[in-house]
């Protein structure tokens, strides 16, 4: 059996001299089957990241292996075992929905009867049949994002690499997209899947890794970066529109605040000291609802990256 | 075996003539259907540039000599040839950048010089009907004497490659894509009117016409013009050669650009 791991070590990418590094000694490693996260605000180093295995950027220290195979010596080969779905829309106005998956397929070294059938099982399985003789010009940002995982997982080879797959996708056909990428792993594939939407990151994936200004500052499972949040109640506050951030009671710790969401947490011991001051913030007009819940991964990425994410 | 699991099969590092020929087939057909709506209409306007450009200037004389006539035909011909890969194609990728595609197309593992060669297919085909509609007006309109060669054969081909690497080379080492835009423009502009394409290199002054002796486009005008009239063009050994070496130093260009990595 061959040992198919995709590993980064210590991968430094310098843009010059006086730049701070874009990776700075990034260390990890998913197994087949895996679907791992890479969170991270803008400007992180996730994009210098996925440059660099794909063979766009050379790493200026470091390695990039999957299983025996060293992907910066061989850029060549790193394009032949890894498939990559960028952020933005694939450039599809003039082909038809099956016409796109097929070629890309037969682009990443698939047989014709093969990708064939891979095609019409990608079409079936995330209900794509409706658009399947559409041109790309005709579809909408949601199904043309589909189709774009489609051109990548048809014919996927070792590591799939997904820049945000589900921008603009329905919540329904999401869940088809997760499922698909499920499938990915369990056919042996190993999956990374760049967001920087945590919450749902939380929901799909194994494993997970947060950067930051070029540093990998954690990496675990969903529940152990949460742990050193257990005790603690999410503490969200809708503001009235107009207010600026009221005074915060000692017992709260401020997190963030995204237009008029002001996101704090507390010990649950503090649970109904927390709830009578959101309530007389709303009795004095300040705010306009508020909701206390169990922490999630966000609040861990708040406290590691001191930002919050946009889809609050 | 369903078929996702025979998708992540992944053989050994693919090499050799059998994965170029799969590359060179798949990339043939990923361009010709990302261009389906433009090239029809592209091959059209060529057609009508080709025509339009013999008939058009012709109307700028009461007379036209057959000899200004076979000058106008074959630079037509060489407008043809070229207008595809050194000005549409950059411009194209100009518009992948923009739109952040570039990255995905390059990360499709195909060898560059297969994904070349469907962009060199491609613009042959293209370039077929401007020649044919500027060779044919100008025999119907003013009775050129074409003497047609074996010789227009290499020259076209060269001309078609000279134009398709040195495309290549700046569009994809020029990283801007409103610089690339911006290069394109002025390749049409000198091209188009100050080159002497489609008039002797006499009409020019002295120094333009020395700058010429080393820039490629007055070279195109040469070789063609040769595979295609009588004692028109002198000296097309020296055409042969500055035209090779711009395309040698575009191909060089390109294979170091295919090869750099950020």
């Amino acid at each position: 059996m061959d040992d198919w791991v995709f590993r980064v070590d210590e991968l430094t990418k310098s843009y010059g001299d006086d730049a701070p590094l874009a990776n700075d000694g990034i260390t990890l490693q998913i197994r087949p089957g895996e679907v791992y996260g890479l969170l991270g605000p803008n400007g992180a180093g996730k994009s210098t990241l996925v440059k660099q295995v794909i063979g766009l950027l050379e790493p200026t220290k470091g390695s990039i292996t999957i299983g025996p195979y060293d992907l910066v010596a061989d850029p060549d080969h790193a394009r032949q075992l890894c498939s990559y779905l960028p952020q933005a829309q694939m450039p599809i106005a003039s082909f038809k929905v099956r016409e796109a998956i097929e070629i890309a397929g037969s682009i990443r070294g698939g047989g014709g009867a093969d990708v064939k059938r891979r095609t019409n099982e990608l079409i079936e399985a995330l209900d794509l049949g409706e658009w399947r003789d559409t041109l790309g010009a005709k579809l909408s940002g949601g199904v043309k994002r589909l189709v774009g995982f489609a051109m990548t997982s048809v014919w996927p080879g070792k590591l799939v690499i997904l820049d945000e797959p589900t921008n603009d996708v329905d919540p329904l056909r999401r869940r088809m997209l997760w499922a698909e990428i499920r499938r990915l792993g369990e056919a042996g594939t190993a999956v990374l899947l760049v967001t920087h939407n945590v919450l749902e990151a939380e929901k799909s994936v194994d494993r997970l890794a947060i950067i930051n200004e070029g540093r990998l500052i954690a990496e675990g499972t969903s529940s152990s970066l949460k742990a050193t949040d257990s005790g603690s109640l999410r503490l969200q506050v809708m503001l009235a529109p107009g207010t600026e951030t009221p005074a915060l009671p000692e017992f709260v710790r401020f997190e963030g605040r995204v237009g008029h969401n002001l996101v704090s947490a507390i010990t649950e011991s503090d649970a109904s000291a927390g709830i009578a001051w959101a309530q007389r913030l709303m009795a004095e007009g300040l705010a306009e609802e508020y909701a206390l819940g169990a922490t999630t991964l966000e609040d861990a990425y708040i406290r590691l990256t001191g930002h919050v994410s946009e889809e609050l | 075996m369903t078929a996702v699991a025979d998708s992540v099969r992944v053989p050994a590092r693919q090499r050799g003539a059998a994965f170029w020929l799969h590359g060179f087939g798949s990339m043939l057909r990923w361009e010709m259907t990302r261009l389906r709506l433009l090239l029809p209409i592209t091959a059209l306007v060529q057609t009508f540039t080709g025509a339009g450009l013999v008939l058009g200037i012709g109307l700028f004389f009461e007379e036209m000599a057959p000899r200004i006539a076979l000058y106008l035909a074959s630079g037509a011909v060489v407008i043809s040839l070229v207008t595809v890969g050194l000005v549409m194609g950059p411009q194209l990728v100009a518009q992948q950048r923009q739109e952040g595609s570039y990255d995905f197309i390059v990360s499709m593992p195909v060898p560059r010089s297969a994904s070349l060669a469907a962009w060199l297919v491609l613009n042959s085909v293209v370039a077929l009907p401007g020649i044919v509609g500027a060779v044919l007006v100008a025999i119907w309109r003013y009775d050129a004497a074409f003497h047609v060669s074996i010789v227009i054969v290499p020259a076209t081909l060269l001309t078609l490659v000279a134009g398709v690497m040195m495309g290549h080379a700046y569009a994809h080492s020029v990283p801007e894509p409103l610089m690339v835009g911006l290069i394109s423009q002025v390749l049409i502009f000198v091209i188009f009117g100050f080159s002497p394409i489609s008039y002797p290199v006499e009409n020019l002054p002295d120094w333009l016409g020395t700058l010429h002796r080393y820039l490629p486009f007055m070279h195109m005008g040469n070789v063609v013009r040769d595979g295609l009239t009588d004692g028109l063009v002198s000296d097309v050994g020296f055409s042969y050669g500055v035209l090779s070496a711009w395309t040698l130093a575009a191909t060089l260009v390109a294979v170091v650009v295919a090869k750099r990595r950020g």
